[in-house]
């Protein structure tokens, strides 16, 4: 009978492939049929006001609102208390808080944190060990399809999950890199009729000629973003900006090596969400993050600007939105209330960590961050209570988010059945360590 | 017996096409609740595969019970010598 049923599965797992046309889990280079491409982004409402974001994200922008609010020297209190509660917490051993949690995350964020804009893992201009001109030979050309099929098998080699072409927009890319403490300078970015990319010490010089965009997704782990919000779900985050670091270093060195310029970056010097959007690799959500159709958005984004030329991809459409303006559930979970909880997008702004001038619905990542203050994390509960994060074995959600695709007025009843079934929950931390040891025990 | 000789007697019964597209039916939600049950545990969605669990042993009671009824109203109505089906005697 056991055979009998393994059986039953794997034929039904072959016929369940079959009818979605897809491949397993998101390693497949085939997306499922129900993930439709479109011209146009589904939120793709653009005005006059629509510019260059300033690149003064919610990091940058803290500290001077903290102080506007609530005083000056309130930013360094905040800190300082933070600092003592991980400190108390780590010492309680507090699941998710202890040491080895805490050090967990670390130890995940090493490869990003030696990754910095236009220098090292990110240098704009580092050439591969031989160039083409050393063997004598010529830059390496192709059809256009051929050429972003080369580059995408290169990219999931370095362990991209989801690779598209997007055409580059200027509108997309900061007007600054901002500086990182107090001795430094913001540097602007400017397009320029250049040969080659230049970092100075004023500013970071692209040529016109990068007309592409390849657009990478990394999936974060589940396992551990499950755990948030603790220092130990937070090493989800930093894993995935860590290969992100590897893969677009790697990516660049690749396209340098066939002849072409290359800039690898992270979440720096430009939008990842929009390019990852015309790429298809997704769709504009309620949390005005992307969410993929294979892993929700627990995704890392990243992205090398090129000149190397290669047939773009078109922008998805698998029912997101339609589904965001039911669901709600990432606001519900939000411990901060920092996302809108409103049924329709708009063009209304939350504040100057939000770029105006396109429909989505904007968060007010002030909460967001001051939450980050209190619990001593990078939270991440909207990212876990999304209907679409979910693993890849149970064929149950792929049934579900292809049915969401076609059939928008059963969203609700999915709504309701992914709480029935407690998705999303924070999951105990201390069970991440019995999992992964050999020993079964922590320590 | 009759004239010292055994007789048995067989009975084919012809079942209705519906009752093949619910019994197929009923495998293909059954395969699924187990998939969803084992895969939810395996990605540690314990309710979910509690729920999963749960739900396959209910199906899996019904359809038992259905296929036991059916066939003890079918040997009764034999008996009275009622009977939609075919049946041969040696």
């Amino acid at each position: 009978m056991a055979g009998g049923f393994v059986a039953a599965s794997g034929a039904l797992g072959s016929l369940w492939g079959l009818v979605t046309g897809a491949g397993t889990g998101g390693n497949a280079r085939k997306r499922a049929r129900w993930i439709k491409t479109v011209d146009r982004p589904t939120l793709a409402e653009k005005t006059a006001d629509y510019k260059r974001f300033s690149g003064n994200d919610m990091f940058a922008l803290y500290r001077p609102l903290k102080a506007q609010r609530d005083g000056a020297g309130s930013f360094e209190a905040e800190q300082a208390s933070k600092t003592k509660r991980l400190a108390a917490w780590m010492k309680e051993r507090k699941p998710g808080f202890s040491q080895p949690d805490q050090q967990l995350s670390e130890g995940a964020w090493t490869v990003m944190r030696s990754a910095r804009p236009g220098t090292g893992l990110l240098s704009w201009t580092r050439a591969p060990r031989r160039t083409p001109a050393e063997p004598g030979a010529q830059r390496y050309t192709a059809s256009p399809e051929e050429m972003a099929n080369t580059v995408k098998a290169a990219a999931r080699l370095y362990s991209a999950r989801l690779v598209g072409i997007a055409p580059m927009n200027e509108g997309y890319v900061n007007l600054q890199v901002p500086r990182e403490n107090e001795k430094q300078n913001d540097k602007e970015i400017v397009f320029d009729d250049v040969d080659v990319p230049a970092v100075t010490d004023t500013k970071f010089v692209i040529p016109r000629k990068m007309k592409w965009v390849v657009a990478i997704a990394i999936p974060m782990d589940l396992d551990l973003l499950s755990r948030t919000p603790t220092p130990l779900g937070d090493a989800a985050s930093a894993l995935g900006y860590s290969h992100s670091a590897f893969v677009v270093s790697s990516l660049a060195v690749f396209i340098r090596g066939l002849g072409y310029e290359a800039i690898p970056c992270v979440n720096d010097t430009a939008q990842s969400i929009p390019f990852a959007i015309d790429a298809g690799i997704g769709e504009l959500s309620r949390l005005n993050k992307l969410v993929t159709p294979e892993f929700g958005p627990a995704v890392r984004l990243c992205k090398v600007f090129t000149d190397l030329p290669m047939a773009c991809d078109k922008p998805v459409d698998f029912g997101l939105v339609e589904f965001c303006k039911t669901c709600k559930k990432c606001a519900e979970a939000c411990p901060s209330r920092a996302l809108s909880f409103d049924n329709e997008p708009s063009f209304k702004t939350k504040g100057p960590w939000n770029n105006p001038g396109h429909k989505t619905w904007f968060e007010d990542s002030y909460k967001c961050f001051e939450y980050w203050q209190k619990s001593g994390s990078a939270c991440g509960v909207c990212l876990a209570s999304c209907p679409y994060t979910k693993g890849d074995q149970a064929w149950m959600h792929e049934a579900v988010k292809a049915t969401a695709s076609i059939a928008p007025e059963a969203d609700g009843v999915f709504r309701i059945m992914d709480n029935a079934f407690c998705y999303g929950k924070q999951h105990d931390p201390e069970k991440w360590w019995t999992k992964h040891s050999s020993s079964g025990r922590r320590g | 017996m009759t004239n010292g000789v055994d007789t048995f007697t067989i009975t084919i019964r012809k079942r209705p096409w519906w009752f093949w597209a619910l019994a197929g039916l009923w495998i293909l939600v059954e395969v699924l609740l187990l998939q969803t049950a084992l895969a939810s545990a395996d990605e540690g969605e314990v309710r979910a595969a509690t729920i999963s669990w749960i739900a396959a042993a209910i199906l899996a009671a019904v359809g038992a019970m259905v296929w036991f009824r059916r066939g003890r109203s079918q040997k009764h109505g034999e008996s009275n010598g009622q009977g939609e089906d075919a049946s041969t005697s040696a």
